[in-house]
């Protein structure tokens, strides 16, 4: 064979061609892919596992019913190892492979806060459920809230302690990072309104081994009652079982962490009776229910707030998508934030201007070990 | 008065866990001159143990503590075949290395096997705890006390008179007079594995039903028994002790009477005082004067 140039130019030009040619042909039929930061490693692994298996229940269903786009949706994940950094390392690994078309972030404030200044240079869609109210309002269009936010749970804890209840001295105890000191702003700025008195203000590093001197505190302030902002179930847990064995009986009404899976099997007894906020309640709704029974076929732990915003998510992200009718980060933008009246195993989805999408709670007792729904409440403003 | 004395109580249980942990960081410092970073991973390999055999296979709990034990002492054999004897001629910066790479290998291998979500593991005694006056005394706090002194107990009795002990003794102070004297001193360093790794076990154990099992209960009290060591003096066995404890209640009284959000932040600052003002512990000799 011989090469002339003009052989050896339109070789050249093929071969650089093809790629795009293929990638574009293929394009059409690749499925469509969503990144996933969760924790595999660290302290929260378990709610990892909880978050892949809600987020993989909704898949399933989505290419069940022939996908998105005629495409199939998969996910890429990686691990934040339960920390910041980890979690910057995690979406900056899934923001570098250009064909993911958005992404679900984490469900604790203070990763998705790590993550925000890179989300913002990405500039694709990311669904979060860390509860942080200052989440949605950092000027980031990229953020969507798929569980509502500690404004929301401030409010519920807040209303059902003092009206309720019938109880007004608090004891407010959070976590010192952004989910519980966020939240205890929340919360307290409620009860501000409410016309209720904080008793004591307590913060605790994660990962304490031992609450004794928080407990004696709650016990010397004269509290009626208990609202708390605990971000790991373990902490949570081991505060309980202290608060219990030092005598105190108080009323305690916590945030969705006090509800899920791991601390009430963790805890035990320590939590019969007490009070939680629960954005997922079994008994909430239809759309819940139906969530119950397909994460009960692949799980044996009960499904709790871990996985069912991942499941929520990627049911919206998916009908957003397709409402939209590309994968281009604007169009799905568009889309999610046009997202009213979407039922999902939460509550109803309506997005407002910042990418808040639920804006009420459902409040739960601890009767034994089982979480019982008891009402929902929803704010209009 | 009495939260004083429960504070008090509270402090001495987890010091006494960090003072097991620590003693096992002293026990190998002194035979090979590194620290062992996979010291709290062999705490968490031992409760993942217990609740494999006490709680999925429903065995007796004292049989479960045995086999648990007999486990770590595998562990530990292993550990030094594996990770400290082909580097035992290097400088002691590879073991260390060494020890951490082990760390994270045995936290992932947990992991893997057992998956994430944290365990429960049943106390010794059906009882949760006793009503003393104001004060409440957790009973497996109660336990964590009591072996600790046991344990200390028999390691002074072990170290001082048996003649093992005193083999493991002049191998810690110098192994190659040691190994002149006839002192196979590669076992002397295998058993101080072994008994390290057993240690270790007890702590993990006892404190279990107390902070719950997890992958990373390990790390978070080896952190705090290292510090120990440091203020104790590192190599010093009644250092540990002494460190361990102090560490214990200093945080505990701390978190209760200065802030609680700075409670890990008053033992790092304690440790940076005696590093900056004592750095060689409490009890621990200036290298200056040793030579």
């Amino acid at each position: 064979m011989n090469l002339t140039r003009r052989s050896v130019t339109a070789g050249l030009v093929a071969g650089v061609a093809m790629p795009a040619v293929l990638r574009s042909a293929l394009g059409q039929s690749a499925p469509i892919r969503i990144g996933m930061v969760l924790p595999v490693t660290g302290p929260a692994a378990d709610s990892g596992k909880y978050a892949l298996t809600g987020a993989n229940i909704a898949l399933d269903r989505v290419n069940k019913a022939g996908g998105v786009l005629s495409r199939q949706v998969e996910l890429v994940t990686e691990d934040d190892q339960t920390t910041n950094p980890g979690a910057v390392l995690a979406f900056s690994k899934l923001a570098a492979q250009s064909d993911i078309v958005a992404f679900l972030g984490s469900i604790r404030s203070t990763q998705n806060h790590a993550m925000a200044p890179d989300i913002l240079k990405t500039a694709k869609p990311v669904c979060f459920g860390g509860t942080d109210p200052a989440l949605t309002k950092l000027g980031n269009p990229w953020l969507f809230r798929f569980r509502p936010n500690d404004s929301y749970s401030g409010r519920v804890i807040a209303q059902y302690g003092v009206e309720t209840l019938g109880k007004k001295n608090w004891a407010v105890v959070h976590s010192t990072d952004a989910f519980g000191t966020g939240g205890a702003k929340a919360l307290s700025a409620s009860l501000d309104k409410a016309g209720a008195k904080i008793a004591i203000d307590q913060g605790y590093p994660n990962q304490s081994q031992d609450f004794t001197p928080v407990v004696l505190a709650i016990k010397s302030s004269g509290a009626d009652v208990i609202g708390s902002y605990f971000t790991f179930d373990n902490d949570l847990a081991i505060f309980a079982r202290q608060l219990r064995q030092l005598g105190v009986t108080i009323p305690w009404v916590g945030s969705a962490s006090i509800t899920v899976a791991g601390a009430v099997k963790l805890a035990g007894s320590a939590l019969y009776g007490t009070y939680g906020v629960a954005d997922y309640a079994v008994d909430a709704s239809p759309e819940s229910k139906e969530f119950a029974k397909l994460y009960g076929a692949v799980s044996n732990v009960p499904p709790d707030n871990y996985s069912s915003w991942t499941y929520d998510a990627i049911g919206v992200l998916c009908a957003a998508i397709a409402k939209a009718g590309d994968t281009d980060p604007d169009k799905v933008r568009a889309a999610i934030l046009a997202t009213q009246g979407y039922k999902g195993a939460e509550g109803e989805y309506n997005f407002d201007q910042f990418g808040d999408g639920l804006h009420g709670y459902n409040i739960v007792r601890n009767e034994k070990g089982l979480i019982v729904f008891d009402k929902h409440i929803e704010f209009t403003d | 008065m009495g939260s004083v004395l429960q504070l008090l109580f509270t402090g001495l249980g987890i010091g006494a866990v960090y003072a097991l942990v620590a003693l096992g960081f002293v026990l190998i410092f002194r035979a090979t001159n590194v620290v062992n970073f996979a010291q709290g991973e062999f705490s968490m390999v031992a409760a993942y143990l217990m609740v494999v055999f006490a709680v999925d296979l429903g065995w007796p709990y004292w049989l479960s503590f045995l086999l648990s034990l007999g486990g770590m002492a595998v562990l530990g054999a292993i550990f030094n075949l594996g990770v400290y004897y082909p580097l035992r001629n290097r400088t002691f910066l590879p073991v260390i290395i060494s020890t951490i790479g082990a760390s994270i290998f045995l936290a992932n291998t947990v992991l893997a096997l057992y998956g994430p979500q944290p365990q429960v593991l049943p106390g010794w005694f059906d009882t949760p705890g006793i009503q003393l006056g104001q004060v409440y005394l957790d009973s497996q706090y109660l336990i964590i006390i009591a072996v600790t002194v046991l344990l200390v107990a028999f390691q002074y009795w072990f170290f001082e008179h048996t003649l093992l002990g005193k083999k493991l003794q002049a191998t810690s102070q110098d192994k190659e007079m040691a190994a002149l004297l006839g002192i196979p001193v590669a076992t002397m360093i295998m058993i101080t594995f072994v008994y390290s790794a057993v240690l270790g076990g007890i702590a993990g154990i006892l404190v279990a039903p107390v902070l719950f099992v997890s992958i990373q209960m390990g790390s978070t009290i080896a952190l705090k028994a290292f510090a120990a060591t440091i203020i104790g003096g590192f190599g010093d066995v009644a250092g540990a002790i002494v460190g361990g404890l102090a560490l214990g209640i200093i945080e505990t009284f701390g978190a209760a009477y200065i802030s609680v959000p700075f409670k890990d932040a008053f033992a790092f600052l304690v440790l940076i005082l005696f590093l900056a003002f004592r750095p060689q512990g409490l009890f621990g000799e200036r290298v200056a004067e040793k030579a």
